[in-house]
């Protein structure tokens, strides 16, 4: 895998992680804002600059693309090397919980 | 015109916080921001005073896709006023925010803004210094013409202000980098 592109991302912001985990399927911004409201029990609201500025740098990173455009909104949809790097920081993050859990 | 007033007040590329402050007091006071032209005239008009938040972004690729840079801002709320120089205000009422809400929610995308700001208008002002005052300033130095202490005063009163906006920014930055690693 690129390594650049995983130095680069993880480990991850909070609000990097859940975009690429909703763009498995195929969204625009606002609409992941709202899912990750639901899946966090409104705990996390990503703001409209966070995630602009976190868009475009996923684009240009090439963890995402562009897929089209509806109603002045992106739609975006995550790549296999957004995948392969998600997948990466997944197993951080399980660590992480397997070793808290130990502690416990 | 009655219920309209223009105030001059200076800004450094790096003062968008005070900025922000200062249009979200001036609302309080009952006067809506209407627009900002260089070099730093601000019209408002009367309104009901209120509190609202004023952010501003600094996203060179968010105004080159305009339409669907200011879509995502209004989704959630924010109601965007103008663009000038690359920076784009925007407000929301506090009335309409759940708790504390700002255009960015988290350090590294602070960061990320500051370094767009970085790359956008700094690199090309310092540029300027360099090829501009330094020159200037060592051949005011060899100058012997009966005004080169005024030209010598004025441009080292212009390095001043350089280095000081150089610094100030350095600062910020520094201070965020701290909070980052913390």
């Amino acid at each position: 895998m690129d390594v650049p592109a995983r130095k680069v991302h993880i480990p991850m912001t909070e609000a990097v992680f859940y975009i690429l985990l909703c763009l498995r399927e195929e969204s625009h911004g606002y609409n992941i804002i709202r899912k990750v409201e639901e899946l966090t029990d409104h705990e996390i609201r990503i703001s409209p600059g966070t995630m602009y500025g976190n868009l475009s740098k996923l684009e240009k990173d090439g963890l995402i693309q562009f897929v089209r455009e509806e109603k002045k909104r992106r739609i975006y949809c995550i790549t296999d090397l957004g995948k392969d790097v998600l997948a990466l920081e997944m197993k951080r993050v399980e660590r992480l919980y397997r070793n808290m859990m130990e502690a416990r | 015109m009655k219920g309209m007033k223009t105030e001059l007040h200076i800004f450094t590329i790096a003062d968008w916080e005070k900025e922000e402050q200062y249009l979200r007091k001036r609302h309080r006071e009952g006067w809506k921001f209407v627009k900002v032209n260089l070099p730093g005239f601000y019209h408002f008009e009367r309104c009901k005073p209120e509190d609202v938040v004023y952010q501003l972004d600094y996203n060179q690729e968010g105004l080159e896709h305009k339409e669907e840079y200011v879509q995502m801002f209004k989704d959630c709320g924010w109601e965007y006023v103008q663009d000038l120089g690359g920076y784009c205000y925007f407000r929301k009422p506090v009335s309409e925010m759940q708790g504390e809400e700002e255009i960015f929610c988290d350090d590294e995308s602070r960061l990320d803004m500051m370094r767009r700001v970085f790359a956008g208008r700094y690199w090309p002002f310092f540029i300027l210094l360099m090829l501009l005052i330094l020159p200037n300033l060592s051949a005011q130095f060899q100058n012997s013409d009966a005004d080169a202490p005024v030209l010598l005063v004025l441009s080292l009163i212009l390095l001043a202000i350089y280095v000081w906006v150089a610094a100030s920014f350095g600062y910020r930055y520094w201070k965020i980098i701290k909070r980052l690693r913390k």
